[in-house]
């Protein structure tokens, strides 16, 4: 349940997001910060590296041009580190005639003594090689075996970088990280190498607090980001959560609810008026439906009530003949009523349904008027009405029987609801391809306040109990003719006579 | 006892009202609810059975404007069952309910019992000296011994047990034992209560002269 909410989704995937943006981030910044110190040391490495090499060179001195001591070069005119030395490296061996063992004490040039101050361990530090690879000299704070210069740790020269070692063949460079010591190893094209380093332990302390001060701040946003995310997502969800409030009651039989929302024009809001007005019409459908079987239900009652009551009488002792002829015509009578009512219950449920199948015949409606009229004559003849037709041959398509069940019906109630003399006038016509069926009586009318309601299920106006009446026949001819694609409708005016006007569209 | 029923399905009240004479009731009828209404209003009934759907007048406006003038227990006879109709009905003065369709004797129960609660009465019994009359199986004993009797004395018998004590006039005997559509002959009513007497004892049922007859 919660794991499936939709708040607690996109929550997930808020956090998902954020966790991969920031972690981006903070790599980022950490990266950037890495390369900028590494740079920093690097270039720093360099220009002491080069600043040595640079001091050796001028000096004449020490390193590549072999154990000669300070001052010991020709003039300070030493040859380039590019031309081949005229001698070999010190420490390859006995050429200067020095034994071997012991590097030879030499001077740094001044300007190269500055640069590495041996008093402090954490200060930079050099060590020199030989063309043979042998070590000539070193500073007492180096360390006692350099780096290892392998692998993908290289650092080309910036292209720009004025080198002061000759334009030939440029020296190689190469840095090196490992541990907390950075190395700068400087090989000299003609042989020789000159290695400065530094450790760089504060350095990487510092690295590591970016590192702790940027996982921190992540970690804060991250939190302030979710609580954000989930505020954010709670007040979203809030409508729906109102709405599945709301939606939870109507299914639990309440059909008076209705989703309260404040917010009438946002998308959420939008959907509970939908909703709400959805809610409305399944609550007066639902209504509408109670009404009809609880009246269906009072229509079946009413015989059966006599049929009991008859029969629970008559057993109660011993009868005639005539009496019991009399029970049963009763509850003849209770059963003929109570059958009426099925039949047309099944009929309104039929035509509900679209179950009921309608004919498509070709039937003339000026004879299907007079059949009904022929059928209602002795009625209007009982009631003193009189039945006057005004039909032409039209051609009609239909159920002619359904139409005829219509007329009849119509016919009964405006003779029924007739007074004594009066007059029912029945006219067809056609207009714009639409049959024009009226039956027109001058009888007692219909009040205003129920004229709305006559097509409505079980409705009677009068409230009394028309012989075989049981209010359901507007409502049948109602859906008769909308299955035919028509219209029925009422106009009434009490004291002057009602009007039932049929549409039938002829194709 | 003197019922009038009011109910606009002709065949239910036709049956009603004979099953209801055979019990021994004197029984009046109204199709709809204005006569009804006036009936209830004219004639003193010991009880009134009232549908609810009626022409002219609905069973609920019968009720209410009966009740601005009288008393008389009313069993409400309905089609419809729903808590609130019947919580109406009570509300608005209805004695009791009865939802179509229902059983005859049923309603003959709960006739018998809004009769006898209007007399201020709790058990079908009422025992007067040696003479026990019960109201539900409508019989007399005396001294256990069941006594042979009419349905129109067992009715005047009723009656007067049921107002112990109170002298009942001529007239209201006759209002409350006959109804509309029988024939009353002046002296019948002296003809049941002589014929109680001779089943009862003579000084079961008294006379007071110029006021009308009494059950001590």
């Amino acid at each position: 349940m919660i794991a499936n909410s939709i708040r607690t989704r996109l929550q997930l995937w808020y956090g998902l997001i954020l966790v991969v943006v920031l972690t981006g981030f903070g790599v980022t910044a950490y990266e950037l910060e890495r390369g900028h110190l590494f740079g920093r040391i690097n270039s720093e490495l360099d220009r002491r590296a080069n600043l040595l090499a640079d001091a050796m060179h001028h000096s004449g001195g020490p390193g590549p041009e072999g154990g000669r001591g300070p001052g010991g070069g020709p003039g300070g005119e030493g040859p380039p580190f590019d031309r081949p030395p005229q001698r070999g490296f010190p420490g390859d061996g006995p050429p200067d005639g020095r034994p071997g063992g012991s590097p030879p004490v030499l001077q740094l040039p001044p300007q190269a003594a500055g640069l590495f101050d041996a008093s402090d361990p954490n200060n930079f530090y050099f060590i020199m090689y030989g063309k043979e690879g042998g070590e000539v000299r070193r500073s007492t704070n180096a360390p006692p075996e350099p780096l290892s210069f392998t692998g993908p740790t290289v650092v080309n020269p910036p292209p720009d970088d004025p080198h002061p070692l000759g334009n030939r063949r440029p020296p190689t460079h190469t840095f090196v990280i490992q541990g907390n010591r950075a190395e700068y190893k400087l090989d000299m094209p003609l042989g020789g190498s000159f290695v400065v380093g530094c450790t760089i332990a504060p350095e990487l302390q510092a690295l590591r607090l970016v590192a702790l001060k940027l996982s921190v701040a992540g970690v804060v946003i991250l939190g302030l980001g979710i609580g954000g995310g989930w505020w954010l997502a709670t007040r979203a969800i809030r409508p729906i959560e109102d709405i599945s409030a709301a939606a939870a009651k109507i299914s639990a039989g309440d059909l008076a609810q209705r989703i309260n929302l404040a917010d009438t024009e946002s998308e959420l809001g939008r959907l509970a008026t939908v909703l709400n007005s959805t809610f409305a019409r399944l609550e007066a459908a639902f209504a509408q439906q109670q009404q009809f079987t609880s009246d269906a239900a009072h229509e079946l009652r009413t015989p059966v009530t006599v049929m009991l009551t008859q029969t629970q009488l008559s057993l109660g002792r011993e009868r005639s003949p005539a009496e019991y002829r009399q029970t049963l015509e009763t509850c003849q009578r209770a059963a003929q009523r109570m059958r009426r009512l099925i039949e047309s219950l099944l009929a309104l449920a039929r035509l509900d349904a679209g179950q009921e199948a309608m004919q498509h015949l070709k039937f003339d409606l000026a004879t299907v008027i007079h059949d009904c009229a022929d059928l209602v004559q002795p009625l209007a003849a009982d009631r003193g009405v009189t039945v006057v037709l005004e039909a032409s041959p039209l051609e009609c398509v239909g159920d002619p029987e359904r139409i005829a069940q219509v007329l009849t019906n119509l016919l009964t109630n405006a003779i029924h609801y007739n007074r004594p003399q009066g007059e029912v006038r029945v006219t067809s016509a056609v207009q714009d391809g639409i049959a024009i069926i009226i039956v027109r009586d001058n009888g007692t009318g219909i009040a205003p306040e129920d004229l709305p309601r006559v097509f409505e299920r079980f409705y009677r106006s009068d409230k009394s109990r028309t012989p075989g009446g049981h209010g359901l026949g507007l409502s049948i001819c109602k859906a008769i003719i909308e299955a035919h694609s028509g219209s029925l409708e009422v106009a009434s005016e009490v004291g002057v006579g009602t009007t039932f006007t049929v549409r039938l569209p002829i194709p | 006892m003197r019922l009038l029923i009011v109910e606009d399905e002709p065949d239910l009240l036709a049956s009603m009202a004979q099953a209801l004479r055979e019990e021994g009731y004197a029984v009046d009828t109204a199709a709809d609810g204005e006569d009804g209404l006036f009936r209830a209003e004219t004639v003193d009934y010991d009880a009134i059975i009232l549908d609810i759907m009626l022409p002219a007048m609905d069973g609920w406006t019968v009720l209410k404007n009966l009740r601005r003038a009288k008393k008389t227990p009313v069993l409400m006879l309905t089609a419809r069952d729903q808590s609130r109709d019947r919580v109406k009905g009570l509300d608005t003065g209805a004695d009791d309910y009865v939802v179509k369709p229902f059983d005859l004797p049923e309603l003959f129960a709960r006739l018998r019992a809004l009769i006898r609660r209007s007399a201020n009465r709790t058990t079908s019994r009422l025992e007067i000296g040696r003479v026990v009359i019960d109201t539900a199986a409508r019989t007399v004993a005396q001294d256990a011994r069941l006594v042979e009797i009419t349905a129109r004395e067992y009715a005047l018998l009723e009656y007067l047990a049921l107002h112990r004590g109170e002298v009942v006039t001529r007239a209201t005997l006759y209002e409350h034992l006959f109804g509309d559509d029988d024939d009353t002959l002046s002296n019948l009513l002296d003809v049941h209560v002589s014929n109680l007497r001779k089943k009862l004892g003579h000084d079961f049922i008294s006379t007071r002269r110029g006021h009308g007859y009494c059950i001590e």
